[in-house]
């Protein structure tokens, strides 16, 4: 691939400008859709915008007794890790920028990086409130990451790879929700449980502890922060569109597909009321992680008995 | 002519930074000695009935977080330090506004033993907001005048 061409994939597109608007309008229809289920108007159209405008021209308030450089790198961190994901997955049904045997799970590791930025990030601090919820998020990272792993494998082991792009051009034949219902589930659970969606945003209670590991940041920081959770919520949605609902084969289908599962998240996201961190834990423990592997173990025993996955 | 255009772009700037300030203010609530009348009024007014996201308004639990600082009741010699470290610790851009008769002018409170006085005696205050203790729709107003103040503060700049 050219520079330019490889320019444009990391500024413009599938990286970059098109996946942080993207992250800023998915954010804005969550809190829309949110605020309908309570009755209220919610709110306007360009609220997610002006908040990320607003909050990069504040002040940003440095703490003492803290490590400065770490302060300061995590945030860049964690949105360059997310940014850096998108250019793995089938985003508008385009097919991914870039691609490689194994890709599946370097994308899900890069996921990950935010939810330890923040983990870290709180650590960094000396506020006590910063530390409960750094423990918290770690935690909840430790309960729901191996469900949500093996969720996203089910299809994997079905076609027999882990390039995204070979599962997907295998999911866009196939309905994948109907021959695994549950690794549907608990991936998009687990999607709720990465960006500390409500029920499981216990990591950043604000009537506990203030605001969790983000305590103590302000201004760029917790900007380049909230721009990371838009851009991971896209690409999780996207992820799990592409795997389980019978792909994003074009750009119909993939705003369509994704934005039903916003509307589930959404609907989620009221219904139920902030889950204890011990709650939490148990439930991805004790139900996710079991099913996820009772599975999994199906899947490859019937793999191995010659069946091809499909209905 | 570069000087000129320099001088464009920076005006374009702070519109966009007063667009952005106007639109999305978000909120935090300290009572510094108040009865608790004007905290329940306070709450009221977050609730889905007002909808306070209208205006992009967010009740924030860190002071880190927030660019105004709600301010109800009198200022008791106890929370007078508290109320100063939470006015501290906001990033700038900052704003506080005065909720209820007592955090203007000390209200009943007024010569109480344990009251230094009004809010205005530790820290500025932005707008103020009469009542004892006001209507959700005064605070909105009180809020939104705030913020109509600092647009026209722009366009006189
Ligand atoms: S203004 Fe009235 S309601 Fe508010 S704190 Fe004072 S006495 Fe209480």
């Amino acid at each position: 691939m050219n520079a330019i061409g490889m320019l444009t994939n990391l500024l413009f597109f599938p990286a970059g400008l098109f996946v942080l608007v993207t992250g800023l309008a998915y954010e804005w229809v969550d809190r829309k859709l949110v605020a309908r289920f309570q009755n209220r108007l919610g709110p306007r159209w360009f609220q997610p915008l002006a908040d990320m405008v607003k909050l990069l021209s504040k002040e940003e308030v440095i703490p003492e007794g803290l490590d400065v450089r770490l302060f300061v790198a995590l945030p860049v961190v964690a949105l360059a890790g997310a940014l850096t994901a998108a250019l793995y997955v089938p985003l508008v049904g385009l097919n991914p920028a870039h691609s490689f045997p194994g890709d599946l799970i370097v994308t899900l590791y890069l996921l990950s990086l935010l939810t330890m930025c923040i983990g870290l990030a709180g650590a960094n601090t000396r506020d006590r409130f910063s530390l409960i919820g750094a423990t918290r998020t770690l935690t909840q990272l430790f309960s729901y990451e191996a469900p949500f792993l093996l969720a996203l494998l089910g299809p994997a082991i079905v076609v027999g790879s882990w390039q995204i792009r070979e599962v997907t051009a295998y999911a866009n034949q196939h309905w994948l929700i109907l021959t695994q219902p549950v690794g549907f589930v608990i991936a998009l659970i687990g999607l709720m449980g990465k960006l500390e969606l409500p029920p499981f945003d216990a990591p950043e209670a604000e009537t506990e502890i203030v605001a969790g590991a983000l305590t103590e940041y302000s201004g760029r920081g917790l900007a380049l922060f909230r721009l990371g959770k838009g851009v991971e919520l896209v690409i999780g949605l996207t992820l799990v569109a592409a795997f389980f609902l019978g792909g994003v084969a074009n750009p119909v289908a993939f705003f369509i597909k994704t934005l039903a599962l916003l509307l589930i998240i959404a609907g989620l996201q009221s219904l139920f009321a902030r889950l204890r961190i011990d709650q939490a834990v148990g439930l991805w423990w004790r139900y996710g992680a079991l099913l996820a592997l009772v599975q999994l173990l199906v899947l490859i025993i019937l793999r191995f008995w010659g069946w091809n996955g499909g209905l | 002519m570069s000087i000129n255009l320099e001088k464009t772009f920076q005006d374009a700037l702070e519109q966009v930074k007063t667009w952005a300030r106007t639109n999305s203010p978000w909120l935090i609530h300290f009572n510094s000695g108040s009865c608790n009348g004007c905290d329940i009024e306070i709450l009221a007014t977050l609730t889905p009935r007002y909808d306070l996201e209208r205006f992009g308004v967010k009740l924030q639990g860190s002071p880190r977080h927030a660019d105004i600082l709600i301010c109800t009741g009198p200022v008791t010699r106890q929370a007078r330090e508290r109320l100063l470290r939470v006015y501290e610790q906001m990033p700038e851009p900052k704003y506080v506004v005065a909720v209820g008769s007592c955090a203007i002018s000390g209200g009943v409170f007024q010569g109480c033993y344990n009251v230094i006085g009004h809010i205005d005696q530790v820290i500025p205050v932005d707008a103020y907001v009469p009542g004892c203790p006001p209507r959700p729709e005064a605070i909105i107003d009180g809020v939104i005048k705030l913020l109509k103040s600092l647009e026209a503060q722009e366009q006189t700049a």
